[in-house]
């Protein structure tokens, strides 16, 4: 059905942006090659299922991990290099990730590979099984966040995003937290890659490049970094114009630039971010609600 | 075989070096990655070729579109940077990207998607060098890029303005106390910056007889990696900075193959070289 | 217990989804006698190969304004039902459900790389939607099932004939291979190396090249250093018209030999100018046929939209022609035409005598090889050695 289709489209994004703000929204670290992760987690899971044979949930778990560690790896260069050079070698990350992807023919090479359909307890998946499953995963991550923005873990990342020196000053250890953020970022990515290359049942290099990065990163910034419901609004927004404006097809790109621009300059701190314009209005056309 | 390599990478580094420029510059000043600059040197292109059309001149056809690329870098500093300049660096980030996605768009709308020849006699001859078949838009290429960047030199290091620049480079708030008119200064610096990604363009659209509309793609991604590595805002490093990484690309292209896409192997340099030197091949130094 | 803020969420979520119901929804027409045969047709019309999509959607819209002139099917009209999947998979995916689930349409045609084809065989054929690929290579398309076609030649086979042209028509002893890194250059690449080596020549260096790469200096003195006799070089026409530019000016004799991907008068030939100048090269349109499908074609194209056809235009353009005969003759309900498709003999193509679909839906035609003298593309010779372009059955 075209609907849950589209649903699934926007649950990944919504997963991807809702990772990505964990290392560049809570702990101000950029990181313009989220992609990368996305895919390794999908073509580690390729290759566990389809050439040995392991079960989708442990492949699930599987993808993960292996990307969290790659995560962990970029965590730990993180910390030794400057915030601007940062966001440059996670492009550099990103675009060698793809290159290997598409140059070794253990990984298909630019044949890319086919994904099996997974059968869990006698189910075979299909695109309800799917849905389901990646807006289960939302609610659980969403959960998870909350826990996280009122914990001391929550406010140390605040603290290192504000001000590092200042950080370091009260005793946060700043470069283990740093790491933690980019293992646990990542390790969602590397999930929700999973899911995409068994919903896809075919991926190649081409959809994990630099273009699927800023588009990432745009959502999780249109959104308002930095929060829960930015992200997935984000997500929400860029995910669904592609769809709406097919009508004006030849001027999709036009609008999409546009709109971030004019985002940008006039709702810097995102959609739904703190300060927004939308927020303060809807919050007060429906009286006071409590926090998010 | 070895001085054909080597030349062809001055040739790729110093197309490089030139597109680079202004981000580098914008950098300096203003501490954002200007992705749209990338945008600039497609409009530059298509501008001039529009102008070399009209006029059959290289030489207006090179200032005509440096100018009015130019215009359109204030323009966009006024009324985009300028104003964010409070907020966290991923805001410009994120306006660039999507003003670079407006341009290449409104090109593709405007002179339609196909690839465009740009057909142009270049006054210089191709020579042949030991065994190096060295051709006159390759001289061309090499001539125009140290010329811009001697006068660039000579702008930041003898000039007044160069002094104020470099203050401002330096710290804005100080320079602005010493009584430094930052505004105009960061005009300038984007007048100028995208006036070099124009003629970046120009030439490169020259030089492979093809303007189309995504021909800022590439630019757009690799001239971060050099500005970072030529030491973030140092336009001089980022000189050495693209003659090393047009360089590296060639010898391993010709040498061993590309075992991995050019691109990914400037972007592996750059990996390599920040985990071994963490500040870039240069700090910042005025 | 739910909070205000998330209530107002909801709230958007549901209202847009409703939206884009709406704006996806056709009206579900029963197929009476008058009302207009649906077809869905998909193309990277905006993004990285826009290019190539503006030619594919002129094809298509060529198409259909002339089996419409000429009465349409039995009296009924089609409409072309397109979307833009920008290259990108996702994409792709959401466009093939809504075609298959709510445009109604009654066959697809996809204009696109073999990315999104690739991606949505298996979503036209579960819904049991015939697809005929107009150019996609990708092996695994037609593997898709009974519904998936393709009117292109398969990789193996162009990179075969390509081998069977370098050794056994133009005598190369020693060849270098110049490939673009994705599935079209690779598949083309291998299959000519197995073949030439098969056939006695030798391959004296195998270079990949990133696709929009425009500076091949460096693997171009790399190979002149081999004094190779051909260089077989596999490219689209932005890559393939530096490619022969820059051996030229690096003085490199070695006879060039290409594929249909740089079979376009303006991206190719307009960039390369004379320095392309006796390429030769395999493809599926022969600019010089005196069929009388060919030549309309070609002058209709140049007269509606100003400019020569391309490759990818031509394939897509016989594409929906042969959907047309078949439902002409077989009938316009989805089975109906993949059973037609199968049944195809002989068909009178732009792109050559289509002998018929095999049961993996690949199709079979003679190869073309053209050459370009005076600034064109011109009649060179025609490979249909059965051993060459007969694709595999599975």
């Amino acid at each position: 059905m075209y609907e849950v289709v589209v649903a699934i489209n926007i649950g990944i994004f919504i997963l991807l942006s809702l990772s990505l703000n964990i290392v560049t929204g809570y702990a101000g670290q950029p990181n313009i090659g989220h992609a990368a992760f996305f895919g390794i987690g999908a073509y580690t899971s390729a290759i566990l299922t389809s050439k040995i044979g392991f079960n989708f949930l442990i492949s699930l778990f599987l993808s993960g991990i292996i990307a969290g560690i790659v995560g962990m790896i970029l965590g730990m260069i993180s910390i030794r290099v400057r915030e601007d050079f940062l966001a440059i070698t996670t492009i550099g990350i990103n675009f060698v990730v793809v290159a290997i992807f598409r140059y070794s023919p253990f990984f298909g090479g630019s044949f890319g590979m086919a994904v099996p359909t997974p059968t869990v307890f006698g189910i075979e998946f299909n695109n309800y099984t799917y849905l389901s499953l990646i807006y289960l995963f939302i609610v659980l991550i969403i959960l998870f966040l909350r826990k996280i923005e009122n914990s001391w873990f929550g406010m140390a990342l605040g603290g290192i995003r504000n001000n590092e020196e200042a950080a370091e000053s009260i005793g946060i250890n700043v470069k283990k937290f740093k790491i933690v953020a980019f293992t646990i970022s990542t390790f969602i990515a590397g999930i929700t890659g999973c899911i995409y290359a068994h919903y896809m049942s075919f991926i190649s290099s081409d959809d994990f490049g630099f273009l699927t990065s800023i588009t990432i990163l745009s959502m999780t910034v249109i959104g308002g970094l930095g929060t829960i419901q930015g992200p997935i609004i984000g997500a929400f927004i860029l995910g669904i114009i592609p769809e709406i404006f097919r009508f004006v097809a030849d001027y999709r790109m036009l609008l999409y630039g546009g709109l971030l621009v004019l985002m940008m300059r006039f709702q810097p701190h995102g959609l739904f971010g703190k300060e927004s314009f939308l927020l303060n209005k809807l919050v007060n056309l429906f009286g006071r609600g409590n926090r998010w | 075989m070895f001085l054909q390599q080597f030349v062809n990478g001055l040739v790729v580094g110093s197309i490089y070096a030139l597109t680079a420029a202004g981000a580098s510059m914008v950098y300096g000043i203003l501490r954002i990655l200007d992705i749209a600059n990338a945008g600039a040197y497609a409009i530059g292109a298509y501008t001039g070729w529009l102008i070399y059309g009209l006029t059959g001149s290289i030489l207006i056809s090179f200032i005509g579109a440096m100018v009015i690329t130019g215009i359109f870098g204030f323009i966009i500093q006024k009324s985009l940077y300028l104003p964010q300049m409070k907020q966290s660096a991923i805001v410009p980030l994120i306006t660039s990207i999507g003003l670079f996605i407006f341009i290449e768009d409104s090109l593709r709308l405007i002179f339609g998607a196909h690839i465009k020849d740009f057909a142009v006699e270049v006054p210089i001859g191709n020579i042949v060098l030991v065994n190096a078949n060295i051709s006159g838009i390759w001289i061309l290429i090499l001539l125009v890029t140290a010329f811009l960047f001697l006068i660039l030199w000579w702008i930041i290091v003898k000039t007044k303005i160069g002094l104020a620049w470099r203050a401002t480079a330096q710290d804005m708030e100080i320079a602005q106390a010493m009584g430094v008119n930052t505004k105009q200064l960061v005009a300038l610096n984007f007048f100028l910056g995208y006036g070099f990604a124009a003629i970046a363009g120009i030439m490169v659209g020259i030089y492979y007889n093809s303007i189309f509309p995504n021909m800022g793609d590439v630019p757009a991604y690799k001239m971060l990696a050099i500005i970072v590595l030529g030491g973030l805002g140092n336009p001089f490093g980022t000189v050495i900075a693209a003659l090393f990484i047009g360089l590296i690309e060639t010898f391993v292209g010709g040498y061993i193959g590309f075992f991995l896409p050019r691109d990914a192997i400037a972007f592996l340099t750059l990996i390599l070289i920040i985990l071994l030197k963490p500040q870039g091949l240069f700090a910042k130094n005025n | 217990m739910v909070s205000k803020r998330s209530k107002i969420l909801i709230a958007l979520v549901t209202i847009s989804l409703l939206l884009i119901s709406l704006v996806g929804c056709t009206k579900k027409d029963e197929n009476t006698q008058k009302t207009p045969i649906k077809i869905g047709f998909f193309a990277p019309i905006t993004g990285p190969a826009a290019a190539d999509g503006q030619s594919v959607l002129n094809a298509a819209k060529l198409a259909v304004e002339n089996i419409n002139k000429q009465g349409g099917i039995n009296g009924r009209e089609i409409e072309l039902v397109y979307y833009d999947d920008q290259l990108d998979s996702k994409q792709a995916v959401s466009i093939a459900q809504k075609l298959t689930t709510k445009d109604g349409v009654v066959a697809v045609i996809s204009g696109s790389y073999s990315g999104p084809t690739r991606a949505v065989a298996p979503i036209f054929e579960k819904a049991k939607i015939p697809m005929i690929s107009a150019y996609g290579v990708h092996p695994d398309i037609t593997k898709g099932g009974d519904y998936v076609f393709r009117q292109s030649f398969i990789g193996p086979i162009q990179g075969k004939a390509g081998a069977y042209l370098a050794v056994n028509m133009l005598k190369a002893k020693r060849i270098a291979i110049l490939h673009m890194d994705n599935d079209f250059g690779t598949s083309l690449a291998d299959a000519f190396k197995q073949k030439a080596e098969e056939l006695g020549a030798t391959i004296t260096s195998v270079n990949p090249f990133a696709m929009g790469e425009k500076e091949f200096t460096p693997l171009l003195t790399k190979i002149k250093q081999e004094n190779p006799d051909a260089i077989y070089l596999v490219a689209y026409a932005g890559e393939g018209a530096q490619i022969v530019r820059q051996a030229k000016s690096l003085n490199i004799k070695a006879q060039l030999i290409g594929t249909e991907g740089v079979d376009s008068t303006t991206q190719f030939l307009q960039v390369a100018g004379k320095d392309a100048e006796g390429l030769i090269i395999t493809t599926n349109l022969d600019r010089d046929s005196d069929r009388q499908v060919v030549k309309d074609f070609l002058s209709q194209y140049k007269e509606k939209f100003g400019f020569a056809p391309d490759m990818v235009a031509a394939s897509t353009y016989d594409a929906f022609m042969v959907l047309a005969h078949v439902m002409k003759k077989y009938g316009t309900n989805p089975d109906q035409i993949k059973d037609g498709m199968y049944q195809v003999k002989d068909f009178d193509g732009v792109t050559g005598i289509i002998k018929g679909y095999n049961k993996l839906g690949e199709v079979t035609k003679a190869v073309q090889v053209q050459i370009v003298k005076n600034g064109e593309f011109h009649h060179y010779g025609v490979i249909d050695d059965p051993s060459i372009i007969t694709p595999p059955e599975q």
